[in-house]
């Protein structure tokens, strides 16, 4: 009888499962790059399906076309079979779309009622309805199992409730078709578990979904079929149960998956330049970010720290150069605790910072490149005497960086804002190791960045390494940590939870860690 | 011990409504305008157009009314100004401020020569606000805060009626709802397909209303005539009072009455001569307690995100 | 390296001293000045050129002219829609404008250059604190405090004028950076906004001068308005050009110089020196001038320590040089214009004294107009409101080439 009624089901849904988003060769353009060549997608109602690919592969700029901010270049889309072609996300959402950002489009300081209602509010002769918009929610979260207090202001919300709320957002506007963009990113475990149910629940009463990520263990979890996309093409299509992650690591990169780096073995000095003994960090909001974290570096080693973003990176290395007071603990340079020490001072005495977010920390962007030179060299004696400038100084030195960096630029009179992404990360790193530090900390290297760019900055790390400076790399890449590191750190809730030697360290070990080793939800694949 | 009982009767809390309202009513414009985040350093020039027309339509057509009307509409008009700088221009939004102040001085001087005929000091208008005070019944009976709160001049009950009415937008409304998201994350509003434009020109006109009116408060009910630079830096003192009021309509109210308790207690003391200093000293009063306010009170509470910052959809993407 | 750098600093020598001569001879009405002034600027090009090549000269120049294209534009063009105006009001606009020009120019010019002094010496203090990220609204008050301190020294000293001149602008420009300097620590350590706090300050110096001035030789009994001071000693008094050039007007003082001088200090302090190095820094993005090593606090400090210096010389100057007292002037202004001609000037310290000298010249050509034509002086606001209204053509441009 039950086995009849499956059945039954199933064939209903053979039948029955209509597309109900279809892509026809749509194309996009930026200047020069492709971002999006001919892509061709199909979803059917009641389906999972992800779209895997790298950093720059073009998801973004997808998903931007389908939410209607951005208009293709050629291609049409059939939502429902009808032809759509949305100018702005408003029409989007009247049409049965909704998106959650990866960067969630939550207001915090309103309630998760007012940020779920915004836009289209139930009114009455007062006003908002609050009662009314109140009971609508508490109805759609029962229906679709997630729970949630209506009341709470957003910015007390944990971030995997904020995610529940945005979901929440999107089915309230009668969502029939959700785009998920990197929703594991910034989750917990536990909450991964969640948001996976959460998802297959939302199938099963008929919502499709598409889930657009770099991460391969997610889609095994989760999706029907999965699309990969690879320079802005479309470079596979598999039903996920027939394919194993090898196989789609290697069509989402289209190469081994670590990168290549000129690697060479080097020896490393046994001493240590630099540690952190039990350090404790508080974030914006008061809260321990980094708490009782403990590490060191050797001359001539690189040391990776990898873990999920928000795990207290950020804190830790606002602490190592001293833009955050440090709470508890101590940070020694070579033998000296630079606990107290300014920031001019960390400098002077050799440690070395490449800032993650490179415009907002690194450069002064209406700064020519010669100027952004001088910053942090304010002490230099061969760039400032007696208070005053020596400008060609400063220009030589820039026009000398310049080159031996290979940094596209007209001149070192040129301001920085002038510079793409990747010869803006190269002016900082130029700026960093002519100093010669003797710690360098770099976080979040090649975020951004074209695949030339990246190897580019591997090789300067791998050369500075070699030059017996200790780093100490931070980055949500595990691709970038193989690469580099010599000894991996997992970083889980501010501390360390496992260190590994390279050669013991496989990405499932790790990212088995990063997400807190307590279950191998993901990593039994 | 008795000083203080002299200075503290219902005469001097009388007072202190009087000097508070105009406070009151532009401190309730910043928050408006602050809260969709854009910056309103130029109330002080709003007010002083405002306070100028207002005289000057009173004075004109003989009607005081008229003057609150007209008062209204030059603030708003002159706030249009600042929010098509700030919202279209993207200039930056101090300096459109500052600019906006320097107008404010400029234009009401001038117009005051062209329309009177010589400067300083315009005509005294031929009826005043003042002459329809009215006392609201049983209300006014009530012991001390009747005749404090219930005997009062016309814009007075505006700006009761005011404050209830943006307390009501503020919590109760989509336009208060969207406000506060356009000040706080405009990118959401726009992903939900609401245009941050035009909620910050309604929320930044509405300021320069607000302005208007107290600063025809000043030259028609408070006083008979406009004179120039009249409102002293009473913008300057709501910008602070809507800071320290931590960026909400009741807590403008507040501070901006606490001000206004201050001008009334330098205004008493002056009068009384109890001190044995020259009485302009308290002048500085209420500047200092805005000061003080401002200071002691601004990290207690929390700034709208985006305020101050310019806003602009990259679409294109090239 | 050493001896080019040495030239260098030769040929800047020369180039500031020939600048002053010929401002000198200029101002003591001997048009021989003007000679010294174009070989001023042709030894600024001959420095430009040693020291940064060619290339970068013309690319200065380049960008010099683009950055004066539209504010020439919007000048003309203020005066245009100020014709039409007086056209309506039924004036003539021509003979008005003639007038003005006339007056401002060539009749009055040394009131022109009068009226200036002050400004620049405002406008400079607006543009340093611009660079550094701040809005010093408030100098106005600086002002007030600066030309309280002068008068109170300046009624006080007997000394000999080469000790007491020097002496007052160190004391009077210290209270007036002392006074912005409260404004300053608030900020940095309380976060308090410096555009309501210095603002608040203006208010607080403007009352006090009034009793400032009731006990300085203003009459006590009179409660409200008392309004001048006595005057302060002979000594004290910036020499005026008639001391040495006869034919110079006798109003004009040598404070004209002090501040293109000043200027000059500021230019170089912002674009030559560490200092300025890092107050451009911290303007423009504090986050990262701090991750290098650049303490924020002390700069911002610093800056409006600046600023309130630069903004009390501006009293000092009017002090010791024009007025010899000080007078009850409830609309100075010197403050409010001074952010007019700063944003005028668009934060160039240089374009800041000729900005400063074109304000100057308005107010004294529309005083020479309404003296001779009747035409109302405040039709000088309206060209003034319209032209700073017009300086947003830079924006507007910007914004519909963007659009387009």
């Amino acid at each position: 009888m039950w086995y009849a009624i499956l059945i039954l089901l199933i064939l209903r849904k053979l039948i029955v499962a209509q597309t109900v988003l279809e892509t026809l060769g749509i194309s996009k353009s930026f200047a020069k790059i492709k971002a999006n060549q001919n892509i061709n997608i199909k979803l059917y109602e009641g389906e999972i399906i992800s779209i895997l690919g790298e950093n720059g592969a073009g998801k973004s700029t997808l998903m931007n076309i389908l939410y209607g901010l951005y208009r293709p270049d050629e291609g049409r889309i059939l939502l429902n079979g009808a032809e759509f072609e949305a100018s702005s996300p408003r029409e989007a959402i009247t049409k049965g779309l909704g998106m959650v950002h990866q960067h969630f489009m939550l207001v915090e300081t309103l309630s998760v009622t007012q940020n779920i209602i915004l836009g289209e509010e139930p009114r009455s002769w007062f006003g908002i309805n609050y009662r009314k918009a109140r009971e609508d929610i508490i109805n759609l979260s029962k229906r679709y199992h997630l729970k949630i207090d209506p009341d709470e202001i957003i910015a007390n919300l944990t971030v995997g409730l904020q995610q529940r709320v945005e979901i929440l957002k999107a089915l309230y506007r009668k969502a029939r078709i959700l785009i998920l963009d990197e929703p594991t990113s910034v989750l917990t475990p536990q909450e991964i578990e969640d948001f996976f149910s959460i998802v297959k629940n939302l199938r099963d009463q008929g919502t499709s979904v598409i889930i657009i990520t770099h991460k391969l263990e997610e889609i095994r979890a989760i999706s029907d079929r999965v699309y990969i996309l690879r320079k802005g093409r479309i470079t596979g299509e598999f039903i996920t149960r027939d394919v194993s992650v090898v196989d789609l690591a290697n069509h989402m990169v289209g190469r081994d998956v670590i990168l290549q780096v000129n690697r060479t073995n080097h020896e490393t000095l046994d001493e240590i330049c630099f540690r952190i003994d039990d350090l404790k960090v508080m974030n914006n909001r008061g809260i321990p970010a980094v708490d009782g974290l403990s590490l060191y570096v050797k001359p001539g080693e690189i040391v990776g720290i990898a873990g999920v973003d928000g795990n207290g990176q950020e804190e830790l290395s606002e602490a190592v150069i001293g833009t955050r007071r440090i709470q508890d603990g101590a940070i020694h340079l070579r033998d000296q605790s630079i606990k107290h020490w300014s920031i001019e001072n960390r400098i002077e005495n050799g440690i070395g910072y490449v800032p993650a977010d490179r415009q907002k920390d690194g450069l002064i962007l209406p700064f020519s490149i010669a100027e952004n030179v001088l910053l942090g060299n304010q002490n230099a004696r061969s760039m400032i005497r007696y208070g005053h400038i020596n400008r060609s100084a400063i220009r030589n030195r820039a026009t000398k960086l310049i080159s031996r960096f290979s940094i596209v630029a007209g001149g070192p009179d040129l301001p920085a804002n002038y510079l793409s992404g990747g010869n803006q990360q190269k002016l900082i790193l130029a700026r960093e190791f002519d100093r010669e530090p003797d710690f360098l900390l770099v976080s979040q290297p090649t975020r951004g960045l074209d695949v030339g760019a990246i190897e580019y900055i591997h090789n300067q790390l791998i050369t500075m390494r070699d030059r017996n400076v200790g780093i100490l790399l931070i980055s949500m890449e595990l691709e970038e940590i193989f690469s580099l590191a010599d000894r991996i750190l997992v970083i889980f809730r501010g501390r360390i939870l496992k260190e590994f030697e390279r050669e013991e360290a496989t990405m499932n070990d790790v990212g088995f860690y990063m997400t807190g080793g307590t279950h191998r939800n993901s990593s039994n694949v | 011990m008795n000083v203080f009982i002299e200075l503290l009767n219902a005469e001097f809390l009388i007072a202190s409504v009087r000097l508070a309202t105009p406070i009151i009513l532009a401190s309730i414009g910043a928050t408006i305008c602050d809260r969709s985040g854009i910056v309103n350093i130029g109330m002080e020039g709003m007010m002083l157009m405002g306070a100028f027309f207002a005289a000057w339509a009173a004075w004109k057509f003989a009607n005081p009314w008229f003057g609150v009307l007209v008062g209204m509409l030059a603030g708003g008009l002159f706030a249009l100004f600042h929010a098509w700088a700030t919202v279209s221009l993207h200039l930056n939004h101090v300096v459109s401020g500052a600019v906006i102040n320097i107008l404010g001085f400029g234009i009401t001087r001038y117009l005051l020569e062209l329309f009177f005929g010589h400067p300083g000091t315009s005509e005294i208008i031929p009826h005043s606000l003042a002459e329809y005070r009215f006392a609201i019944p049983l209300l006014s009976r009530i012991p001390l805060l009747g005749p404090v709160l219930f005997n009062r001049t016309p814009i007075v009950y505006m700006m009761y009626v005011v404050v209830i009415l943006f307390v009501w937008i503020t919590r109760k409304t989509r336009l208060g709802l969207h406000i506060k998201a356009a000040g706080e994350h405009p990118i959401v509003l726009e992903t939900l397909g609401i245009s941050v434009k035009k909620i910050r020109y309604i929320a930044v006109i509405l300021s320069g209303i607000l302005c208007g009116l107290g600063g025809a408060y000043l030259s028609i009910e408070n006083g008979n005539s406009f004179s120039e630079g009249m409102t002293a830096g009473r913008g300057f003192i709501a910008l602070g009072a809507n800071i320290a009021g931590g960026w909400t309509v009741v807590g403008s109210l507040i501070a901006s009455f606490f001000f206004g308790m201050v001008d009334a207690l330098a205004l008493r003391i002056q009068v009384l001569g109890v001190f044995r200093v020259p009485s302009e000293i308290f002048l500085i009063f209420p500047y200092v307690a805005a000061l003080l306010a401002v200071a002691g009170l601004v990290r207690k509470s929390r700034a709208p995100r985006a305020l101050g910052e310019d806003f602009q959809i990259e679409r294109s993407g090239t | 390296m050493f001896e080019t750098s040495k030239s260098f600093l030769v040929i800047r020598i020369c180039t500031i001293l020939f600048i002053v001569i010929g401002i000198v001879l200029f101002l003591g009405s001997r048009h021989i000045g003007l000679v010294f002034l174009g070989a001023a600027c042709v030894l600024w090009l001959i420095g430009e050129v040693l020291e940064n090549g060619k290339k970068h000269l013309i690319e200065v120049l380049k960008s010099g002219f683009k950055t004066i294209r539209l504010p020439l534009a919007g000048i003309f063009l203020a005066f245009f829609i100020g014709g039409i105006f007086l056209l309506i009001t039924g004036y003539q606009p021509l003979k008005s404008f003639g007038a003005m020009i006339y007056g401002g120019l060539v009749k009055n010019w040394h009131v022109s250059i009068l009226n200036a002094v002050p400004l620049i010496f405002t406008a400079l203090s607006i543009t340093i604190a611009f660079k550094g990220g701040l809005f010093n609204i408030g100098a106005e008050g600086q002002y007030y405090v600066g030309t309280m301190a002068a008068t109170w020294l300046g009624i006080r000293f007997d000394l000999p004028s080469l000790v007491a001149i020097p002496l007052i602008f160190i004391i009077a420009g210290g209270c007036g950076a002392a006074y912005n300097a409260i404004p300053a620590i608030l900020k940095v350590k309380t976060g308090a906004h410096e555009v309501v706090t210095t603002m608040m300050f203006a208010y607080i110096a403007r009352t006090i001068s009034s009793l400032f001035i009731r006990f300085n030789g203003g009459d006590p009994t009179l409660s409200a308005h008392a309004y001048i001071t006595d005057s302060i000693s002979e000594s004290t008094w910036l020499p005026t050009f008639k001391s040495f050039l006869p034919q110079a007007n006798y109003r004009l003082h040598i404070g004209i110089l002090i501040a293109v001088i000043t200027a000059l200090a500021v230019h170089h302090i912002l674009h030559r020196t560490r200092l300025g190095f890092e107050i451009r820094a911290v303007g423009l993005n504090s986050f990262a001038a701090r991750t290098q090593g650049i303490a924020v606090g002390r700069i911002i400090l610093i800056t409006m320590l600046l600023a309130g210096l630069l903004a009390a010389f501006a009293g000092v100057t009017q002090v010791l040089g024009l007025d010899h007292k000080m007078f009850e002037n409830i609309n100075a202004g010197y403050g409010w214009n001074g952010i007019a001609v700063a944003l005028l000037a668009g934060t160039s310290s240089i374009a800041v004294v000729f900005c400063a000298l074109f304000w100057g010249a308005l107010d004294a050509g529309g005083q020479y107009m309404s003296r001779t034509l009747q035409t109302p002086t405040s039709i000088v606001e309206i060209v003034k409101g319209l032209i700073l209204f017009l300086i947003l053509a830079r924006y507007l441009f910007r914004y519909f080439r963007r659009k387009a």
